[in-house]
């Protein structure tokens, strides 16, 4: 279920997976769930910026100056 | 989402004042160490922001996080040659931050999977105030209180379920980079994604029913 979530699946497993959904109500709530759960993650998980020091000491690390 | 935008033109934009102290010192440094510079900081240095918010996941502390990273870097930039050239750069450097911080931290640190609630509640109020900084969005400090029950959420699952449900849904790495990196078969990861998301929808359903959440109305 998961892969299908992912898109983790083979073109054939797709494909029977999707047919399984259309005849099985229960497993076609659970997908919808499952797809919902991983937007919310995505949308609601902030990303935070990386603190401008620590920006500066990566930069120093890796360039001309640092010798 | 607010990241990965502004602070990266520090490469775009060389330094007049840094090119002048330099050009002696250029002389010294050879054309390859150079041109290992360069294409590490377009391979490798982007990650950084991603980086970062993994080291805040695993250590729920902005220092040690911080700390983390640049261990991550310098061990990254001195291996850089042994790094596969057209393979996952991201999924490289996650894999030595993780590395890094089991030997770091959870070596000596208190017993593994314990979440400490106020803990997850002072940092995200600290980290909230720093970001204050940074041009952000009206709107979402509206979403930040959703956020926050989120994280809670996402940061109650056992660890092997919150990181994978991280490495698979927040940072994008494929099942076979995520199961290289957390070292289990991809069996493992897709039912450890299974039950971790299972487990995060009743934690959420509990928030819902206090808020009246609804994802629908977002964009």
């Amino acid at each position: 279920m998961s892969a299908a979530v992912d898109f983790e699946l083979s073109l054939k497993e797709e494909q029977g997976f999707l047919l399984h959904l259309s005849e099985c109500k229960e497993c076609q709530d659970e997908f919808d769930e499952a797809k919902k759960t991983k937007m919310i993650i995505k949308e609601k998980i902030v990303q935070f910026k990386a603190p401008q020091s620590l920006i500066d000491s990566i930069m120093e690390l890796t360039s001309v100056s640092v010798h | 989402m607010l990241f990965e935008t502004g602070g990266f033109q520090l490469m775009d934009k060389p330094d007049p004042a840094r090119n002048v102290k330099t050009t002696t010192q250029k002389v010294s440094l050879s054309r390859e160490e150079r041109q290992k510079q360069l294409e590490f900081q377009k391979e490798a240095v982007v990650h950084l922001n991603s980086l970062y918010n993994y080291a805040l996941h695993l250590t729920m502390n902005p220092s040690d996080a911080e700390d983390l990273v640049q261990e991550t870097y310098l061990k990254a930039y001195r291996f850089f040659n042994s790094f596969e050239r057209g393979t996952n750069c991201k999924a490289w450097l996650f894999k030595i931050l993780k590395n890094n911080y089991i030997n770091r931290f959870r070596k000596n640190s208190k017993e593994p999977g314990k979440v400490d609630y106020d803990l997850i509640k002072d940092f995200y109020h600290s980290i909230k105030d720093v970001q204050n900084d940074t041009s952000e969005d009206e709107s979402d400090y509206f979403h930040s209180l959703l956020h926050e029950e989120v994280y809670q959420a996402l940061h109650s699952l056992p660890e092997e379920f919150r990181e994978v449900i991280q490495l698979c849904d927040i940072e994008g790495f494929t099942y076979e980079e995520i199961a290289n990196m957390v070292e289990s078969p991809i069996g493992t990861v897709r039912s450890r994604l299974y039950r971790g998301r299972k487990l995060l929808r009743e934690q959420l359903e509990g928030y819902a029913k206090k808020y009246g959440f609804n994802t629908d109305k977002d964009q």
